[in-house]
């Protein structure tokens, strides 16, 4: 059963392609990634699907439904820009947002705070919070309606690691009740983890859609991770190379033979791991968005 | 409970604890009243409550009076107006006759003690050159005028009121109602542009859709507007319950009826509504709330137009410009209510203002929801007039 179905979706803004004949569908219970550079259009789509702005042409169904006010209510949002009231307290802004999404969130808000570790700042006003704990409170902002569908705009930006790994632990747990969730990041690494498939946009244009392994296994066995000591020189037969320090991920070109590469490898540095791999997310995206 | 429902009580329930709300809701017309109360202690310090004790040289031979002292030689009144025993004397020269030059002296210079004097010094003379004139002729030249005003028009004859009151009341009257408006309409821009700064707005319109967004703000504040005018209803009523000076002055100076009232609250609701859509719509094209208040102060200024030529309005109500004022949508809800109060206004006048006000508040509100649903989460570009009529024909 599909949650999202969105076809030959466009809008312009001032003349201006900034999305351009979209189309994809999202799966009951999929944990689905919308990735692109910045500028690419990804908070357009999800604004259309919020209905917060209208598509000059095309559809969106949500859950096979044409989308109406009543839609609203079982979608959770976390937006890119983040923001809450001030002069409110935490509880008074869920119980408000909450109300919106007509729930009487008042419970629900008390199980989440104290599911998020805030229930003892439940009567604090905004305020007087950490940008950390507020970025909390909007998380639990968007699932306050415990909704069907969760759309969730860079969910890591901002968060230390403390609390991006709570917010991550959240979104596994979501998914495994079976919420259908939508993210829209940068961090590919963290769409390939918890992923399983993923829509592409750069300029306006769909250009990936599909499982992350196929998608993968579409730009071919061309890529070699390495664990080492020391340092990393040109290699004869890789095209790039990725180097985070003691990881690196080569790209061959086209024909090269990875033992020889191994071979090189192991006079230039300490080689403690090779593995012959498909390319990364991270590293299709760049391909993707530079047009090698 | 409807979504707008929700938004209208949170603006409520948010707006009417504000500090903003309750300084403007009690302290200005403290504030009003205050400054007044100082200002009548003060004139009444002015004129002296204390008493004139007033002398006088007369070199025609023609003056006596029983209750100042005469003196025959000036150098004897300035030694007792130096020692305080008078606070004036006056010289009648022995050309007065011919002239009507009196000169005075006073200890200080004091303008309206001066106008105080100069009338008893009036009275005095008018006593002693009409002596011989019956009482009736005295107090005729004393003041000649009672005049009463009567207008005549088809729904026949109708005594019309002067005088100070006949200018102040309806002035503050439309000073409060004015404020009510404005007061509503710029909780609304700070409303709507806090929103927009926070970013909460988003999440906003991720639940609610745009047009409910602004009914509820829209209602939930004109419902804050209108309790605010309640309460100065209710103060004013205290007022003229505990003191009856000031029933007299409103059951006998101002045209404050049923109707008027009715009529009032109607013109509330439209002109409120007006300025709050364009306030929502300012909110939605502003960049920064500075930005957000200069523009919104384009829209003010002619709000407040009828309260700059208040005493235009009241003075001639029925005038070219008063009428035009009481039928431009900007301006009519503070005019009408101003030229209402201090006249009979025909009923089509109120009817052609009325439907002007009610047709330009459904367009008004019209095209604000298209704006404010095309710009408002455009952060940090404000569009041109070209783009505004661009989102308002397209939407």
């Amino acid at each position: 059963m599909r949650t999202v179905n969105v076809s030959h979706l466009s809008k312009s803004f001032n003349g201006q392609n900034v999305v351009n004949d979209i189309s994809f569908d999202i799966s009951k219970g999929e944990v689905f990634g919308l990735i692109g550079p910045n500028g690419a259009g990804k908070t357009t789509i999800i604004r259309m699907l919020l209905d917060i702005i209208r598509p000059d042409s095309g559809e969106i169904r949500i859950l096979d439904d044409r989308f109406s006010e009543e839609t609203k209510n079982i979608i959770g949002y976390l937006p890119e820009e983040r923001g809450l009231y001030k002069k409110l307290t935490v509880i008074e802004t869920l119980v408000y947002l909450g109300s919106l999404k007509d729930r009487d969130s008042g419970q629900r808000a008390i199980m989440l705070l104290e599911k998020m570790g805030m229930l003892s700042h439940k009567d604090k006003k905004i305020s007087e919070l950490s940008k950390g704990m507020q970025q909390k409170i909007q998380v639990i902002a968007a699932i306050i309606n415990n909704p069907e569908f969760i759309i969730l705009d860079e969910p890591f930006s901002g968060l230390d690691p403390v609390n991006m790994k709570l917010v991550k632990d959240l979104i596994i747990e979501l998914g495994t009740e079976g919420k259908t969730i939508l993210i829209s990041t940068h961090m590919m690494d963290q769409v390939e983890r918890m992923c399983g498939r993923i829509f592409m946009i750069h300029k306006g244009e769909g250009v990936l859609y599909g499982s992350i392994d196929e998608i993968k296994a579409s730009y071919g066995k061309n890529t070699v991770l390495i664990e080492f000591e020391g340092e990393l020189k040109n290699i004869k037969g890789v095209k790039k190379i990725n180097n985070s320090g003691n990881y690196a991920e080569l790209i061959l070109e086209p024909g090269a033979d990875a033992g020889d590469v191994l071979r090189l490898l192991a006079s230039m540095v300490r080689v403690n791991k090779f593995e012959i791999s498909m390319p990364s997310l991270n590293e299709i995206f760049i391909r993707v968005v530079e047009g090698t | 409970m409807s979504k707008w429902r929700i938004i209208a009580k949170h603006e409520y329930m948010t707006n009417i604890k504000r500090k903003e709300f309750l300084f403007i809701t009690f302290g200005f017309p403290l504030f009003l009243f205050l400054i007044m109360g100082i200002s009548f202690v003060f004139l009444g310090g002015l004129t002296g409550n204390g008493e004139n004790k007033i002398g006088y040289i007369d070199r025609t031979g023609l003056f006596e009076s029983s209750n100042m002292t005469k003196y025959a030689d000036e150098e004897l009144a300035r030694k007792d107006l130096l020692d305080n025993k008078l606070t004036n004397y006056f010289v009648v020269p022995e050309n007065y006759t011919a002239t009507g030059k009196i000169i005075i002296y006073s200890s200080r210079n004091n303008l309206a003690n001066n106008m105080k004097i100069e009338d008893k010094i009036r009275d005095f003379l008018i006593d002693n050159l009409l002596k011989n004139e019956p009482s009736y002729i005295i107090q005729r030249v004393k003041n000649p005028v009672e005049s009463e005003y009567f207008t005549i028009n088809e729904n026949g004859v109708k005594k019309e009121e002067t005088g100070f009151t006949i200018i102040v009341l309806p002035i503050a009257f439309s000073l409060l109602f004015t404020l009510s408006i404005f007061t509503s309409s710029s909780f609304l821009l700070q409303s709507v542009i806090e929103e927009k700064e926070n970013r909460i707005m988003e999440v906003i319109l991720s639940s609610v859709s745009h047009k409910d967004f602004l009914k509820g703000k829209i209602i939930g504040l004109g419902a804050l507007g209108l309790t605010q005018i309640m309460i100065y209803l209710i103060v004013a009523a205290g007022i003229i319950l505990i003191n009856p000076l000031a029933l007299y002055l409103i059951v006998s100076q101002i045209h404050i009826s049923i109707p008027l009232l009715a009529a009032g609250i109607i013109y509330f609701i439209l002109g409120y509504i007006v300025f709050a859509s364009i306030m929502a719509g300012v909110g939605a094209v502003a960049t920064t709330s500075r930005e957000a208040q200069q523009l919104a102060g384009i829209f003010s200024v002619a709000g407040a137009f009828p309260l700059m030529f208040s005493q235009f309005i009241t003075l001639d109500p029925n005038g070219s410009f008063s009428k035009i004022l009481s039928i431009f949508p900007l301006t009519s809800s503070t005019a009408m209510i101003m030229r209402a109060s201090v006249t009979d206004v025909p009923l089509y006048e109120f009817m052609i203002s009325i439907l002007l006000l009610a047709v330009s508040a459904y367009f008004i509100v019209e095209i604000s929801v298209r704006i404010f649903r095309a710009s408002l989460l455009i952060y940090g570009k404000k569009p041109t007039i070209q783009e505004l009529i661009k989102y308002v024909r397209q939407n």
